[in-house]
């Protein structure tokens, strides 16, 4: 007992082995819960981390830009071609000329080199770029464009000139590989990625969407009727000193337009400030008298109606005065002339004769189902609104109109007009997208067919016989009329100015196209023989414009084919007339 | 732990191990492969865009101003005449003038297109019946006798002059 309470103290003063023992295990159980915990802990931050991250990239982050081969290529804007897949407006990557001084970013100069030196070397590439501008702005030490457009190779030799101030930041650019030719039909894109004008404007949403954008569009417009068009336009409007002209090709089984021209142009490759002046549209936008050339569709009008069943039936031709004005003709055309005569010598007489006949309400309703008293159907946004009068038409009115005063439309109107006299009756929207075969619209029936029949029969025979003999292109059976308006300004009726206008259609057998020629305010020169109405001017443009496009179009010239005018012809004397 | 129980721990090591190293043999490849392929869209997405560089260059020079104005002042092309086209073949045969008296006559040739009908077989002029082929060799015509033969006899003329004449 002794000896164990002695052994007490002991082993409280001096452990023994066994109970040193049992402190170690407890102290090494403990240490390894611990570093199980910790591990534990570690692994289960880590769990925590990586569903966390988990559902960071699920929820939060955005996905990955995935540039695709397709995205790459993919323009950031869709192309637009002509109905035969030449292009006519495409996107692709350039670069600019951009001068940044910060780039160096050490405080010192912007240039390593001498701003001179930098100037004549890039003068070298550019030499459209003046040298002491380039200076000036070199030393100006602000940061600016120095050239929009820089291509590829230009760019690499901007590198080659070693300065980290002239950067080459590649931006889309919006090419017209046409330059300004059909710039009416395309208008142009603006600085801030959006279109304008033409078709630019029309299909922006179709252009940009994401989806639909890597498909170009074709247009109805053929580049190189389009390029003849413009060309015998420009030559016919200088060799007359006119101040514009206006042209449309249109196709008149589906109302596609084949070529439009407004003259003078613009290039939207170079928006400037001239550019911008004559962006304005003369084919769509415009309204004028185009006088004249509104005589056939009186005539269809009252073949139609039944008012003109004989066309040898004679009309007295002298003047008559009728609300205080007189209708008389430019020049004497005899006592009496008969509806081909009429038509052939152009007699404001005769046509206010067969209006009064026809009566103003049927002249109206026409004019109205041919879309005279509603702006032009076309894709464009610019489209004027024809000076029409409502209400009921008086006497004077109708009689005018007859003779197409009195009433302003655009030269699109009156091509629609004519596509539906010479076509068969029907009348069609105008428009700039290509139409697959069979898709053309319905159209509204406006002439009966004989009606049109006879009114092919009669303008062949303007231009046969009539006014619009300088018109004639040997095999092409041009058929038209001729149309010289005065230009109304303070006051009346400008005496010296005319719009002098062709409307044409080819090849009569069969009429396929529609082409109007107009110009504005034309000249007596001697390309014209000092004359300024529509007989010396607009007729020689068309003579020349169809052979360049009819073969182009499928119509080939063929002097053994024509329109039989043999019933005709009695009604008619061998001499032709001259007129408006 | 047995000797036994040692080999699979070390063979199943192994296969963990060949099967890790194949796995990575197989990763780096397929990476090799799909940047190959990246870097070859890359190079098809230059030259497209290349391509569509030169293509409006080539447009832009060659627009229809452009031509239009060497037209006028190089080559003065103009738009085709009516006499230029033909409408049918009437209209070609109309270029032919009628041979005057004393012109040669126009050489005629004939060819065959291998569709020629089959020449007709060789009948018997005696029995109107078609002659066997073997009658035709020329040396069995000397070994036939003149006449008493069974069916179609081929008669050589020769034989039949020289019979007369006896």
């Amino acid at each position: 007992m002794n000896a164990f309470a002695d052994s007490v103290p002991v082993s409280v003063l001096a452990p023994t082995g066994r109970v040193r023992l049992a402190d170690v295990r407890r102290r090494a159980l403990l240490t390894a819960q611990l570093r199980v915990l910790v591990i534990g802990l570690i692994f289960f931050a880590l769990t925590v981390a990586a569903l966390f991250r988990i559902a960071w990239l699920g929820l939060v982050e955005p996905p990955p830009q995935a540039r695709s081969m397709a995205d790459a290529l993919l323009p950031p804007r869709g192309e637009i071609t002509d109905r035969n897949g030449v292009p006519l407006a495409r996107a692709f990557p350039a670069y600019a000329l951009w001068f940044n001084p910060e780039a160096m970013d050490d405080g010192g100069t912007p240039l390593v080199r001498p701003a001179e030196e930098v100037a004549a070397e890039l003068n070298a590439i550019f030499p459209d770029l003046d040298k002491a501008w380039l200076t000036r702005r070199l030393t100006s030490g602000k940061s600016g464009y120095l050239r929009r457009r820089v291509l590829p190779e230009e760019a690499n030799r901007v590198y080659a000139i070693g300065e980290l101030a002239l950067e080459l930041p590649s931006e889309t650019d919006r090419q017209y590989p046409q330059g300004a030719m059909a710039a009416h039909v395309l208008g142009y894109v603006d600085e801030n990625g959006k279109g304008q004008v033409g078709m630019e404007s029309a299909l922006n949403d179709r252009l940009i969407d994401p989806a639909r954008r890597g498909d170009p569009v074709a247009l109805s417009v053929d580049a190189r009727v389009q390029g003849a068009l413009e060309d015998e336009l420009r030559r016919g409007m200088l060799s007359v000193d006119a101040v514009g002209a206006a042209g449309i090709v249109l196709d008149v089984d589906t109302g596609e337009v084949l070529a439009l021209a407004s003259l003078p142009g613009f290039d939207p490759n170079k928006i400037d400030a001239q550019g911008q002046s004559n962006m304005f549209n003369r084919v769509t936008n415009q309204v004028y008298e185009l006088g004249s050339t509104f005589k056939p569709l009186t005539v269809a009008a009252a073949i139609d109606a039944g008012t003109i069943t004989d066309l040898s039936r004679r009309y007295l031709a002298l003047p008559f005065p009728i609300g205080g004005f007189t209708i008389k003709d430019s020049h004497p055309l005899g006592s009496s002339l008969n509806t081909p005569e009429m038509l052939i010598h152009s007699s404001n007489v005769v046509t206010a004769r067969i209006v009064d006949d026809l009566s103003a309400a049927r002249l109206k309703k026409t004019m109205a189902d041919l879309g005279m008293n509603e702006r032009p159907y076309i894709e464009l946004p610019a489209r004027g609104f024809p000076i029409w009068a409502s209400g009921d038409w008086p006497r004077l009115r109708a009689m005018t109109v007859g003779y197409g005063h009195g009433i302003a439309v655009t030269p699109l109107h009156l091509a629609s007009a004519y596509a539906a006299m010479v076509n068969g009756g029907i009348w069609r929207p105008a428009t700039l997208m290509k139409v697959e075969p069979g898709q053309a619209n319905r159209g509204r029936r406006v002439f009966k067919t004989s009606t049109s029949a006879r009114m092919n029969q009669l303008l062949r025979m303007i231009v046969v016989y009539g006014t619009g003999r300088k018109a004639e292109a040997p095999g092409f059976r041009i058929g038209g009329k001729t149309g010289s308006a005065e230009k109304p300004g303070a006051g009346g009726y400008k005496r010296t100015s005319l719009v002098s206008t062709f409307a044409a259609a080819f090849p009569m057998d069969r009429p396929r196209y529609v082409v109007i020629a107009m110009l504005d305010e034309p000249k007596g020169t001697a390309a014209s023989s000092y004359q300024r109405t529509a007989a010396w001017n607009a007729a020689p443009i068309v003579g020349r414009l169809v052979p360049r496009i009819g073969p182009l179009l499928g119509v080939f010239p063929d002097e053994g084919r024509d329109i039989d005018l043999t019933d005709l012809k009695p009604l008619v004397g061998d001499t032709g007339g001259s007129g408006e | 732990m047995t000797p036994q129980s040692r080999i699979r721990r070390i063979g199943w090591i192994a296969a963990l191990a060949f099967c890790a190293v194949f796995y990575l043999v197989l990763h780096i490849k397929v990476h090799a492969v799909s940047s190959d392929v990246i870097r070859a869209e890359r190079q098809i997405v230059s030259l497209e865009r290349q391509k569509l560089l030169l293509e409006t260059e080539f447009e832009t020079r060659a627009n229809q101003l452009q031509l239009a104005a060497w037209n006028n002042v190089e080559f003065g092309y103009t738009a085709p005449t009516a006499g230029q086209f033909l409408q049918n073949e009437r209209r070609l045969a109309d270029f032919g003038a009628p041979p005057l008296p004393g012109a040669p006559e126009p050489i005629r040739v004939a060819g065959a297109t291998g569709d020629a009908p089959e020449y007709p077989r060789m009948v018997s002029p005696l029995t109107g019946k078609p002659i066997e082929e073997a009658l035709l060799e020329p040396e069995h015509v000397d070994d036939r006798p003149l006449s008493g033969g069974l069916g179609a006899v081929r008669v050589p003329l020769r034989a039949v002059i020289a019979s007369a004449a006896q």
